[in-house]
């Protein structure tokens, strides 16, 4: 009889950690706003998860002092078997700014609160609300975010062929009253440096 | 041990009924989350009253006008809510909404029985804007041309599209009427636009530039000028290019002094739109721009009531060539008149100039986050050379087009 009531209590824990899980999987979810039918595009680039943190090179742009244009700077993201990850970890790296003495366009407390990359190739880049409001957002400031962002996700994931804006999880009209964000941005390389 | 297999195979069904439980909570409370909000306003304007009614979700609607009350049904399967905003109105009396057997009914009571109305819609966000008149009233509602005053009940909108190609055909050289440029002074209220170094907001320089400019087109050209704000408020962007398209303007002109994280960054650049899609949409619009002479006669009915969507959002995409030109043309007698550095004309996806139904510009007077560029547009000199040189931009532009 001890046996079996042992085996009741641990079946009752068990039991209770099954229903806390199945809760936060209900409930959890429900906080994310985002109403977009997710499908991960691909998991080509995947690396098997070693002990051993394996990188992988990307390449962000960012601003110069010296003209208008946006320039490559070569960093290392800690490579993973999921896109959206990379994805994340890339304009994360893009907001701590350049190590090369360029200015990175986008403000710094700014925070990456989800990047994921849907079938047809749209990557929604959804990021906290320190992203409005920046005392430079004119037209060139607010051109300088968008294409930052827009470049180094499609020049280093091919499965970005399209970069959406989201902030704090919702479509917004514009950053500072210029560039409309309700469409999503295709790369334009005119913009970098040659 | 059967006893331990029974008390698991109980213990299952119990998780899988609470998973049950919980996910049929779940998804009744995302439902009862979901119930529509009709927005109301109404506002009278010269000779007619304007209702505007808007929801985070698009409805299907219907129309109809008995005695002193006009009707519009929507059918909501998830019920609907109204949150109306107190008006006073010469016109309008009471607004109500009312459950009806097919879905929801607002109601809207006049104070006389001969009045006609008009209307507009657009999805995404879904707003309908309903213009009633009195007969015999002289002064029309913007919408006038393409007015569904009169159809029976039921019929879908007349489309934006006709209201478009016929925009486009008015032309800007038409004669026998005042015509219009509209200036656009960029930001105003707490959205302050780019600071300067020195605490100079863009918001205060373009009004200041604005006023100069209207003082100039005035003085100078037989136009009515129109500005979206004369004070320090906020107006929205899209209502920018309403108060555009309500006033039937001929020229757009939007007025802005740029910034940048490079505080070197400086000159005077002048945009216009460019078409941001990729998609579908995109390739439509690039096809209108292209054949809209020839609108009505390509257009097969099923295609309409998508286009028009896309026509109101993007009314700017039928006059970029137009607003190309005029770019061109302020850009130079900007170069001419300011010592400032030459950026040129450039394409953007400003959202102030989509929905935009004639030659629209954007001018970047010069960098409020460059410190000497800062100083230069606070000057009461510099600002009275800007204008100077948009207004002798807008003037030979005229010019060009009046001979054609």
């Amino acid at each position: 009889m001890k046996t079996k009531k042992k085996k009741i209590r641990l079946f009752l824990i068990l039991l209770s950690v099954l229903i806390i899980v199945v809760l936060i999987f209900f409930f959890g979810s429900r906080k994310e706003k985002i109403k977009h039918v997710v499908k991960p595009s691909g998991t080509s680039s995947a690396v098997k998860p070693t002990k051993t943190v394996q990188m992988k090179k990307v390449t962000l742009f960012f601003l110069s002092e010296d003209d208008n244009l946006l320039h490559p700077e070569e960093r290392e993201i800690q490579a993973s078997s999921s896109v959206n990850d990379e994805a994340k970890e890339l304009v994360e790296e893009l907001i701590k700014g350049s190590k090369t003495g360029l200015l990175g366009p986008i403000p710094e407390n700014t925070r990456v609160r989800q990047v994921f990359i849907t079938s047809d190739g749209t990557a929604y880049v959804d990021l906290s609300r320190n992203l409005l409001g920046a005392n430079y957002y004119g037209s060139s400031g607010e051109m300088a975010v968008v294409y930052s962002i827009v470049n180094s996700l499609a020049y280093n994931f091919k499965s970005v062929k399209k970069v959406s804006l989201l902030v704090e999880g919702n479509e917004r009209e514009t950053l500072g009253g210029h560039i409309d964000l309700s469409q999503p941005f295709v790369p334009d390389y005119s913009l970098v440096a040659r | 041990m059967p006893k331990f297999f029974r008390t698991l195979i109980a213990g299952l069904i119990t998780l899988t009924l609470i998973g049950a439980v919980s996910a049929s909570f779940a998804l009744t409370g995302k439902k009862a989350k979901s119930v529509p909000t009709l927005k109301v306003t109404v506002e009278d304007e010269s000779g007619f009253s304007k209702l505007q009614v808007s929801s985070n979700t698009n409805l299907s609607y219907s129309f109809k006008k008995s005695g002193n009350s006009l009707t519009i049904s929507f059918k909501a399967p998830s019920g609907l809510k109204l949150d109306k905003k107190p008006f006073s109105s010469q016109l309008v009396k009471s607004v109500e909404l009312a459950k009806s057997p097919n879905g929801y009914s607002l109601i809207i009571k006049t104070g006389a029985e001969d009045f006609t109305f008009s209307h507009s819609a657009r999805k995404n966000p879904f707003e309908l804007i309903v213009n009633l008149k009195l007969k015999g009233e002289k002064s029309s509602p913007p919408e006038s041309s393409f007015s569904t005053a009169e159809k029976p009940a039921g019929q879908p909108a007349q489309t934006q599209a006709a209201a478009a190609t016929e925009a486009s055909a008015k032309g800007i050289g038409s004669k026998n009427q005042v015509k219009t440029i509209v200036i656009d002074p960029g930001h105003g209220g707490i959205e302050t636009g780019a600071k300067g170094s020195f605490g100079t907001l863009e918001k205060d320089i373009t009004l200041s530039i604005s006023k100069k400019l209207k003082d100039d087109i005035e003085r100078g050209l037989k136009y009515r000028v129109v500005m979206t704000r004369e004070d320090d408020v906020v107006v929205p962007l899209d209502k920018r290019a309403a108060i555009a398209n309500n006033n039937k303007a001929d020229l757009f002109i939007s007025i802005h002094a740029n910034g940048s994280r490079r505080l070197r960054a400086s000159g005077s650049e002048t945009y216009f739109l460019s078409l941001n899609a990729t998609d579908e949409e995109a390739r439509r619009l690039a096809y209108f721009e292209n054949n809209s002479g020839e609108l009505k006669n390509e257009v097969s009915t099923n295609d309409f009531d998508d286009l028009k969507l896309i026509l109101w959002d993007m009314a700017q995409a039928a006059y970029l060539k137009q607003s190309s030109q005029l770019a061109e043309i302020v850009q130079n007698e900007l170069n001419e008149l300011l010592n400032t550095k030459n950026r040129g004309v450039k394409q953007a996806p400003f959202k102030v100039l989509t929905g935009v139904a004639c030659p629209a510009i954007l001018v970047e007077v010069a960098f409020i986050t460059n410190p000497e560029e800062e100083k230069m547009l606070q000057s009461d000199e510099f600002q009275t050379k800007v204008a100077e040189a948009i207004y002798q931009g807008l003037n030979k532009f005229l010019q060009l087009y009046e001979k054609q």
